[in-house]
């Protein structure tokens, strides 16, 4: 008796889950599916994203939402894998009909999504992926490109590089596509800006390389000008920590892609080396305007921490979505695409646009060096040099040519 | 080129810093070898018991004021976490599996090493974690050509052998490291001679995690404190213990020795693909000798 009672409280429970999808549609809502690593190390950047995300949709929701809709958001964990992940975005459009697609982290992930989104017609909006094939060779009216790619980190390093008085560089980093695709950016760009530099040597350690002080020494006995160290996640702090050990950020100046980037420099506290160049798309101390403070104290006040990249990476994202779908004036995602492009909304960053021709969003990239500052128990930036999108950003011809 | 005199000092200090790479190698793997060889447990989860040594001494550390002294207590009460934690999982789980084949054990390992990645996670938060090195360690010597060395690898240079010491005096010299030897060769005739070999192989289990716990608080300083830091890892340790001879603790300090030099030396010979060395020296040690360099307990 109590067994059949069982079976039949299953069978409840099962049919009214079935359901459950079907009862949201009725009210008026605009459903945003966000497919993104939400298990493992890709975690300390990928939080950030759906936090500032939900910081816009949130405020929009007690608002009333738009064009009358509350906005609903399903996040799936696509554990950095790019058949999950692509499973997941299916099944996101097909089964729960979301309007748009955001996500993710991983780059193989976000060009299977891609694809995907191309041939459902559903706008996906790229907010963590580095590789920049997926703007350029692979690019569509279907993806934007809410965050900078390797080439986009490589050629804003070498303008700033190029006025530096160093010929003989080394390269370093970890041995995956976006070591070398950040190592190759930077070079292939420097070389154009400085025909004098030259390369002394490479040097490339596997993925998560726990003790990097070897092939310091290695590059030290050489004696380089500059380190160009392509170094991405977790490696980041590896290579500083390693670096600050054997004082090599003394004897040898060093660049790495974010490396004076809150996520690199805060677990470190105060023992951070001092003097290491990098590029970053956001430093939540700068540009010290009204419009950026309004947004770290408004993340702050909710999450109790500072706002890293990705905060902006979701908050502008969130932003996006929404006045594309006010000024398209309805949830057609034709309209809503045709809206978006050339759109230009204030940032905490100043006035931001997605160009029209590629879907990318104008993001300023800030070049500075490590130091200490009173004010935080964590190393910051100084010497910040503003290094505009029109800077480092492939033409439009360029992508052109590319996407053919 | 280089001259004769300036590449042996580069080779020297190679071996140097690679020794210290050994260290930590050695620990886990050590460790790792032990539960192999009395156990048969191929132990997919001591990579997470090794960075959750490793965010514990960031915790403990933290807790202490996050300085040298931090580090001190943390080496000291981190591997001992990690020791209670393991202790939990043998009598809870492990004791009731000892009958079944390998491969149910390897699932369950691996299972086990989701859940604690997973756990970690909730615990720690994904944010990345630093533990400072201790200020006496604070920076580097010169030894040879103008190239530093670490304090810090300076030591867990003394680290290394006092482990060692200790593991050899805990297997020969004790009256459960002779019973776990004894074990490791007949199980069966050791508790038919009335030894509580349940007990025994608990002991055993704990010794081994709280080498893994300890390897992970040794490394905490110089590296990013993240989730993911076990699979690097546990890859590595496997390596060794193959290589050295399944379950001899003494195979995993050759095969920690022959991995970790092999990666420093390696990268002195040819920079751009030194990542292959240590991979070749597996390759090649198997190829001569495939069940190991010393005697396996399999």
């Amino acid at each position: 008796m109590k067994k059949n009672f069982l079976v039949i409280f299953g069978l409840v429970f099962l049919v009214s889950g079935l359901f459950m999808p079907a009862a949201s549609y009725s009210a008026k809502t605009l459903k945003i599916g966000l497919v993104d690593t939400y298990t493992g190390p890709a975690t300390a950047f990928t939080l950030d994203v759906l936090d500032g995300f939900k910081l816009v949709v949130d405020k929009l929701n007690a608002q009333g939402g738009v064009l009358g809709r509350k906005i609903i958001y399903e996040t799936r964990d696509e554990k950095f894998k790019p058949d999950i992940g692509l499973a997941m975005a299916k099944e996101l459009v097909l089964k729960e009909n979301v309007d748009v697609l955001m996500g993710t982290i991983n780059s193989a992930t976000a060009l299977a999504v891609s694809d995907f989104a191309k041939k459902e017609k559903v706008p996906f909006f790229v907010t963590f992926s580095k590789s920049e094939k997926i703007i350029l060779e692979k690019g569509h009216r279907y993806v934007f490109m809410m965050n900078e790619h390797t080439q986009m980190a490589g050629r804003a390093a070498a303008v700033a590089l190029a006025k530096k008085p160093y010929t003989k560089y080394w390269i370093a980093g970890d041995d995956y596509e976006y070591g070398h695709a950040i190592a190759n950016g930077v070079w292939k760009h420097l070389q154009k800006l400085n025909p004098k530099v030259q390369l002394v040597n490479e040097t490339w350690w596997k993925v998560g390389e726990a003790d990097l002080t070897p092939y310091i020494t290695q590059i030290l006995a050489a004696k380089p000008d500059f380190a160009i160290v392509a170094t991405g996640g977790s490696g980041m702090v590896n290579f500083q920590k390693a670096a600050k050990a054997t004082g090599f950020n003394q004897k040898v100046p060093f660049y790495q892609h974010t490396a004076i980037e809150l996520s690199t420099l805060a677990p470190q506290k105060k023992n951070a080396p001092e003097g290491v160049f990098g590029t970053a798309n956001y430093l939540f101390y700068y540009p010290n305007s009204p419009e950026n403070q309004a947004f770290v104290a408004e993340f702050q006040k909710v999450y109790n921490r500072y706002p890293k990249v990705g905060a902006l990476y979701g908050y502008l994202t969130a932003k996006f979505i929404v006045e594309g779908f006010k000024k398209a004036g309805s949830v057609d995602k034709e309209k809503f695409i045709n809206a978006l492009e050339g759109m230009a909304l204030d940032s905490p960053v100043g006035k931001l646009a997605i160009r029209a021709c590629d879907h990318q969003l104008e993001l300023p990239m800030y070049f500075g060096v490590t130091t200490t500052d009173p004010k935080y128990d964590f190393l910051v930036a100084k010497d910040i040099q503003v290094i505009p999108a029109s800077q480092y950003m492939p033409s439009c011809e360029e992508v052109k040519s590319l996407r053919k | 080129m280089d001259t004769g005199a300036l590449l042996f000092q580069k080779i020297l200090s190679q071996i140097f810093v690679g020794l210290s790479r050994t260290t930590i190698l050695f620990i886990v793997s050590s460790g790792m070898s032990l539960i192999l060889g009395v156990l048969r447990i191929p132990n997919i989860a001591h990579g997470s018991l090794y960075m959750i040594g490793a965010f514990m001494a960031f915790s403990v550390s933290n807790f202490f004021g996050g300085g040298s002294q931090g580090f001190w207590m943390a080496l000291l009460l981190a591997p001992i976490g990690v020791a209670i934690l393991s202790l939990i999982t043998e009598r809870g789980i492990f004791q009731f599996l000892y009958k079944r084949e390998h491969l149910m054990l390897l699932l369950l390992t691996f299972a086990l090493s989701l859940i604690f990645g997973d756990l970690v996670k909730l615990v720690w938060g994904a944010e990345y974690k630093s533990v400072p090195v201790p200020q006496v360690f604070h920076g580097h010597l010169t030894l040879v050509a103008g190239i530093p060395i670490p304090l810090y690898n300076l030591f867990l240079l003394l680290v290394g052998p006092v482990v060692a010491i200790l593991l050899w005096l805990f297997v020969n010299k004790t009256k459960m490291g002779k019973i776990s030897r004894a074990a490791a060769v007949d199980r069966d005739m050791v508790g038919a001679v009335g030894i509580n070999v349940s007990r025994v192989f608990a002991a055993v289990f704990v010794v081994g995690c709280l080498l893994a716990g300890l390897g992970g608080v040794l490394v905490a300083p110089t590296v990013n404190v993240t989730l993911g830091m076990d699979h690097t890892l546990i890859m590595e340790a496997f390596l060794i213990v193959i290589m050295g001879g399944l379950g001899n603790i003494w195979g995993a300090l050759i095969g920690a020795l022959i991995f970790g030099l092999a990666q420093s030396l390696g990268i002195l010979i040819w920079p751009q693909f030194g990542i292959i060395f240590p991979y070749a020296a597996v390759v090649i040690v198997l190829m001569i000798k495939p069940t190991g360099l010393l005697k396996s307990t399999w």
